[in-house]
């Protein structure tokens, strides 16, 4: 699929900001006239509320946390909150100008050379009363924009390192606005810091592009590799070193002999005199030089290991961050959840400090705030039940980072209600994952782990905290796939619950099993390796046509590589038979392979551009021999395993396609509008399109069939909540899918969303194309 | 494939096997500085193209040579289970690994042999994408017009259609002009 391009759409976004400015300007100086107009207020909020919506969807956040601020002011206009007194208007037209500036200099490689912290206070102030705790200015990023002067000394005032792109301009840092000091001079409003730039400054860091920093890890991982090939190199020396040795005496012995044999005939003797002791001489010398080069290439071998292993290990640092910088964020969030969820919880966080590479960081946000997501829905009791329990009444979730050797373990633990064996097992039964036998059979533990089947999840809707609609189960992959770490939870009934994250330190290096199928060597992550066996063949028992064998009392399905990876088998050498048993989402599986050949580290590599991605193989590693290893993907295995098993895997989908799919696109704003057409119609659908909810609710009732719609919520004639409430009110179109996609982010805009029967809520914020098409083929399906 | 077919006046047999690309390129260049300054420079630089002929089965194809990354000639191939047909692995070319595409059965034309000695493999690159494919012979690297490139025929069967972007004479036999983007689409081998 072809990434889309931001950029190409902020063009029609200065088209329309245009339009909606000059109303906004128009609007403000008729409001000085007319404090108490209703209307005009509502038509400015709408204006200021499309503005960051659009800003927000063409990735220009400066201005989209402009217009939210300018939108909080006009909201408590409206409410009766504040009324408008024309002091306002100063405030205004200089948001106006901002972004008036920044509209017009967006994409370009231009420093924006306004005071936009300075200015989000005031309106921050303006709007104050409304929320105190009303999100702080960003301090970091209006720092590094304003002072163009000194431009790289931006990072010596942050001696702490940072997460230098953030998630949302990460895809245009080529034309980064950062990127170039190129003042341009403006009027618009703001007092400019310039005495900053004056003053000398010591460089104590430097800002680096992580592709940069990336390219140089790649080189260090060649080094290594070529430091470990260095000392099998050495290895094999040693070995024909002592092959010289024998050959030296077995030398030695023919020496002996044939010097008996000269007593006896003189004259054969002394036609071989001379070679003999040339053959003596250069031999001996061979194995003194043999023995002098073989210490000192040894030598140098272990003192550049010591070398590069401390080259490895800062390069690897360089790219290390604390985990602050993402628990940081937690506290916001967490107190948002519990006002959502009206629930009474503390966040106590610790170990902020310990440090995380930072493509680790990045990933893991998301299901950090997925679990703290669960712990607060479902872990956590109401104030009220609290207290009947006995239990404090506000609650409490702890998040703890800490490194074990080479992992980092990250433990988010609650002292809510602990997980229910028995209704996840319930749950499971219903949705078809198990059968009641199975359940019965089940140990607690086992059942508790059902929440990390695929798809098993228990909300009913597709809300954006939950990210793309994921359940426990995506975690769980995304944990142990792409950060080749593991998930496992602990819970006691009325004592809480505890999830645990084991991660590796860096993605670069990981510990694997090496086995052998076929002729083949393979690589299986250590992380989700249980054990390794090699058991008699009569302890392989069958049960109902499935191979398994028993281990501590429990009964593990066997499988075979062979069949599996399509590789044929060759057969193990012995009479035992090499099992390596993995454990994933709370199964365990026996993998038969060919030969259990050890466990090392590997460093990882991709299978190159062309092969993006392959069922059952993660990537490979090169040995030291140079020898390349594919690296299994334990997910895909397990998933072909239990189906190749004859184990249920999930409820049954839908298989049947038919053609592509069909999408209707609610949405007044023309910027907005194109921007998800495009990537609808590049994921391969069929795209409609409707300027509002009436516009969209005809075309639907005079019959346009679609699989799914994507609405935005505020239009004219008819709000998108006014729209779905018609669709899921209406026999003949309840079943189509509803997506919101809004700027809303108040929870009582939320639930009415949840209210009206949206199938999933996707806030612009957060809006990126991959997660407005999974939810969309999540929910077709 | 012991037979080779011989196709008029493609001079494959005038490539030392082995010979580094860029020295035949800098031969190329060379030659074609001189004849360049022999015909007064009649043709600009521009409407010539330079490509690379192989050979698949008992067919030669061309390819543009601003697409060749490098050739080799000897590498050590793994096996990757669960991928195409076509994909017969992937090699570590100094470091970076690549995947290696069987063009013949990526075309359903065939199939290169790949139980007998290692056949020279064409790394083709583009902004995205890079993969190596297996050639059953390497021809040699010739100019032509810009403009003596036509459409593919039109009689071409339809499942190799979409990797030929034309089609052009050289030394009196017809040569098909690979499309190297429909080869570097990438690979999701799932399910």
């Amino acid at each position: 699929m072809v990434e889309f391009d931001r950029s190409a759409f902020i063009g029609k976004f200065q088209e329309e900001a245009t339009d909606l400015l000059q109303r906004l300007n128009e609007g403000v100086i008729t409001l000085e006239g007319d404090p108490g107009n209703a209307s005009l207020i509502d038509q400015m909020l709408r204006d200021a509320h499309t503005l960051k919506g659009s800003s927000r969807m063409v990735g220009l956040i400066e201005i989209s946390d402009v217009a939210h601020r300018l939108e909080d002011v006009m909201v408590k206009v409206r409410d009766g909150g504040m009324s408008y007194v024309p002091s306002m208007s100063d405030s205004f037209f200089e948001a106006l100008d901002a972004i008036v500036y920044l509209t017009d200099t967006a994409g370009k490689d231009v420093e924006c050379e306004i005071d936009l912290e300075a200015l989000q206070v005031k309106l921050t102030v303006l709007a104050e009363g409304e929320d105190a705790e009303a999100p702080a200015p960003k301090p970091k990023k209006a720092a590094a924009k304003k002072k163009p002067a000194k431009k790289k000394a931006a990072a010596k005032k942050k001696p702490e390192p940072e997460v230098v792109d953030d998630v949302d301009d990460d895809e245009d840092e080529g034309d980064d606005s950062e990127e170039e000091a190129a003042p341009a001079a403006t009027k618009a409003g703001g007092s400019m810091k310039q005495e900053d730039s004056l003053r000398p400054k010591v460089q104590h860091t430097i800002r680096i592009r992580t592709a940069q920093v990336d390219v140089l890890l790649n080189l260090v991982s060649e080094v290594v590799i070529s430091q470990i090939k260095a000392g099998q190199r050495s290895l094999e020396l040693r070995t024909s070193q002592s092959e010289l040795s024998e050959i030296w005496q077995a030398w030695v012995r023919l020496k002996s002999t044939l010097n008996a044999l000269s007593t006896e005939d003189e004259g054969l003797f002394a036609g071989i005199a001379d070679d003999m002791s040339m053959l003596d001489t250069l031999l001996s010398e061979r194995r003194r030089s043999l023995a002098t080069f073989l210490k000192d290439y040894t030598d140098d071998v272990s003192r550049t290991s010591i070398v590069v292993n401390d080259l490895q290990e800062h390069a690897m640092r360089l790219r290390m961050l604390p985990v602050s910088t993402v628990f940081n964020t937690f506290p916001r969030a967490m107190r948002d959840l519990a006002r959502s969820f009206k629930k009474d919880v503390d966040l106590i966080m610790e170990g902020g400090e310990t440090e995380l590479d930072k493509k680790v960081l990045e990933e893991i946000n998301d299901p950090l705030i997925h679990i703290m997501r669960n712990a607060v829905d479902h872990g956590i009791e109401t104030a009220e039940v609290r207290k009947q329990l006995g239990k404090p009444e506000t609650g409490t979730i702890r998040m703890e980072a800490r490194q074990e050797g080479d992992h980092i373990v990250i433990q988010i633990s609650d002292d809510g209600a602990g997980i229910d064996p028995d209704k996840v097992r319930a749950a499971a039964i219903r949705k078809g994952y198990i059968s009641e036998s199975e359940a019965a059979a089940m140990s607690d533990r086992e059942a508790i782990y059902l929440i990390f089947e695929r798809g098993f999840s228990t909300s009913a809707i597709i809300t954006e905290i939950s990210g793309r609609g994921v359940g426990m189960d995506v975690v769980r992959e995304f944990i142990v796939e792409k950060l080749k770490g593991s998930l496992d939870v602990e819970s006691e009934m009325g004592k809480g619950s505890s999830f645990k994250l084991t991660i590796p330190l860096t993605l670069a290096i990981i510990r694997a099993l090496m086995l052998r199928v076929g002729d083949q060597t393979f690589a299986l992550p250590t992380a989700s390796v249980e054990e390794t066996l090699r058991i008699d063949p009569t302890e392989i028992l069958k049960v109902e046509g499935r191979e398994v064998i028993r281990r501590q009392r429990r009964t593990v399905p066997l499988v075979r590589f062979s069949d599996i990876l399509g590789v044929p088998a060759q057969g193990p050498e012995g009479v035992k038979v090499p099992i390596a048993t993995v454990g994933f989402s709370g199964h365990r599986m026996g993998f038969i392979c060919d030969a259990l050949i050890g466990e090392q580290q590997i460093v990882i590599k991709t299978l190159g551009s062309h092969l993006q991605k392959v069922e059952n193989v993660a990537g490979v590693t090169i040995l030291g021999a140079g020898e390349v290893v594919p690296i299994l993907n334990v997910p895909d295995l397990m998933h072909n395993a239990r189906t190749r098993a004859g184990q249920r895997t999930g409820p049954v989908e839908k298989g049947v396609d038919s053609g592509p799919s069909h999408i209707l696109i609610c949405e007044d704003s023309f910027t907005t509008r194109e921007l998800e057409r495009s990537i609808f119609e590049a994921a391969g659908y069929h795209v409609d399109i409707a300027m509002d909810g009436a516009m969209g609710l005809t075309k639907l009732k005079e019959g346009l069939h679609v699989d799914a719609v994507v609405t935005d919520v505020q239009m004219p004639n008819m709000t998108g909540f006014e729209l779905t409430r018609a669709i899921k009110t209406d026999p003949a179109l309840q079943d189509i899918p509803v997506v919101i996609v809004t700027s809303l982010e108040r929870d009582e805009e939320k639930a009415e969303g949840i209210d009206a029967g949206a199938d999933a809520y996707i806030t612009k914020s957060v809006f990126n194309q991959d997660t407005l098409l999974d939810t969309v083929e999540r929910l077709i399906r | 494939m012991t037979d080779q077919p011989v196709v008029p006046g493609m001079p494959g047999a005038e490539v030392v096997p082995g010979k580094d690309l860029g020295i035949i390129a800098a031969d190329v260049l060379r030659s074609r500085a001189e004849s360049l300054a022999a015909e007064a420079e009649i043709h600009e630089l521009d409407d010539q193209m330079g490509i690379l002929l192989f050979r698949l089965g008992d067919e030669w194809y061309a390819i543009k040579v601003e697409d060749v990354r490098e050739i080799d000639q000897e590498y050590a191939r793994t096996p990757i289970p669960c991928v195409p047909d076509f994909i017969l692995g992937v090699v570590n070319i100094r470091g970076e690994i690549l995947s290696v595409t069987d063009l013949a059965r990526m075309m359903r034309i065939g199939s290169v042999d790949v139980t007998g000695d290692i056949l020279p493999a064409i790394v083709v690159h583009n902004d995205d994408c890079v993969t190596a494919f297996v050639v059953d012979e390497i021809g040699d690297i010739v100019d032509v017009p810009v403009d003596s490139i036509e459409p593919p025929l039109s009689t071409i069967d339809k499942l190799q259609a979409e990797f030929i972007a034309g089609s052009l004479y050289v030394n009196g036999s017809l040569v098909g002009l690979m499309n190297v983007s429909r080869i570097l689409e990438p690979i999701v081998a799932v399910g």
